[in-house]
């Protein structure tokens, strides 16, 4: 790790940048209460397919790897994800086991928030809801994409010209 | 029926509200809602009948991702993000739609949080969708593995799941579920035949009957 664990989130310089840390003081303040901060060495699994959705992992520094197993133990890669990336979110809103699987690939700073109080904190604080309605919905066209490669063989970029 | 579906079981107020932005609209079978790769217009409550969810390739091919039900939401995340739609929506029975255009619904999310809370928990069910699509289409390893997970799936609905011989209705035709598999419709009917000589499924007219589950989930995990 570069720089030593920032404590509170209204220090991160980055933030205004983060589609989720971009929140309003009173939000961020809450935030703060409910996330814990910790380190995780490259190759840590924050999350496991099928495992209970125990919380969220915002992924403050660092990047995960993130895939699915098949019965007999093939996997596939989703998608790698970046700092400012929520994981687990779909999960933990609709109580249902983790869908993917997240590996760190890189010694990462992620912010860890309980299941019970993300839902408490979205409830009282309608932007940081909002913000993840637009995350959820950025997630699903990302796996719609990765249907259509592996289903159709093309992607969204392949298909582009097309639509013109 | 209104506090089984996600969306719709919303508090007084948001109801009232989602009740001026909306229009009600009945479309016969066969009707496209929205298309794959058009800016998106807004989303559509189903209210009553189901709608066919596809990609489509190029060349034609196509690959249907899910029969929707009546209270799901469609074209939400497109709507959402104003990113273009990212599937094609056909009804596939006379169907009630509500019609929320795109600026009406982003306002109604702003104002109503326990909207917004509902289309967080209805986005989710959507990506939790894709992720086993992705798992199936990309792990599976033949068109019979597809084809025994879909009958599985299938028969764990509608209160079918514990009984030993489950049933359910063939709503789609074997070219339609050959598009759901990523497969050929001719493999489709071979393996059910195949299924039904080795007396694991049965017809009886339009329904089918799982006669031996466990030879079925053998098939479905590669085994």
């Amino acid at each position: 790790m570069e720089s030593a664990i920032q404590q509170s989130c209204f220090e991160c310089v980055l933030r205004p940048d983060r589609l989720f840390c971009d929140l309003p003081s009173d939000a961020l303040e809450a935030f703060d209460l409910i996330k814990s901060l910790t380190l995780y060495p490259r190759g840590t699994i924050l999350m496991r397919e099928g495992q209970p959705a125990r919380g969220v992992f915002v992924l403050c520094q660092g990047r995960a790897k993130l895939s699915v197993c098949s019965e007999t133990g093939k996997r596939l890669t989703l998608r790698i994800a970046g700092p400012g990336e929520v994981l687990g979110l779909s999960a933990s809103l609709s109580s249902s086991p983790y869908e993917v699987t997240a590996e760190t690939l890189d010694n990462a700073q992620v912010a860890v928030v309980k299941r019970k109080d993300l839902l408490h904190f979205l409830r009282d604080h309608r932007e940081a809801c909002l913000q993840v309605v637009h995350l959820l919905s950025q997630d699903l066209h990302t796996a719609y994409d990765r249907v259509r490669s592996i289903g159709l063989g093309r992607s969204r970029r392949s298909r582009a010209p097309h639509l013109h | 029926m209104r506090v089984d579906r996600i969306f719709c079981d919303l508090p007084t107020s948001a109801l009232q509200s989602f009740e001026n932005i909306k229009y009600a609209t009945a479309y016969p079978k066969g009707a496209v809602l929205f298309v794959e790769g058009q800016a998106p217009r807004g989303i559509f409550v189903l209210c009553k009948g189901r709608v066919k969810l596809s990609i489509c390739a190029t060349d034609g091919k196509t690959l249907i991702l899910k029969i929707a039900e009546p209270g799901e939401v469609l074209g939400l995340s497109a709507t959402v993000s104003g990113k273009p739609y990212e599937l094609t929506a056909e009804t596939i029975d006379p169907c009630q739609v509500n019609f929320v255009k795109r600026e009406d619904f982003l306002r109604f999310l702003k104002d109503q949080p326990d909207a917004c809370f509902k289309v967080a928990e209805q986005l989710s069910d959507k990506y939790n969708n894709a992720c086993h699509e992705v798992r199936s289409l990309g792990l599976s390893h033949s068109a019979g593995e597809k084809l025994a997970k879909l009958l599985l799936e299938w028969s764990s609905k509608n209160g079918e799941a514990a009984k030993q011989e489950p049933r359910l209705k063939m709503a789609l035709t074997h070219e339609e579920i050959a598009q759901m598999i990523g497969t050929s419709r001719e493999t489709v009917t071979r393996l059910f035949a195949d299924l039904k000589k080795r007396q694991i499924v049965q017809s009886k007219g339009s329904t089918l009957v799982i006669r031996n589950k466990a030879a079925l989930k053998l098939i479905a995990s590669n085994n």
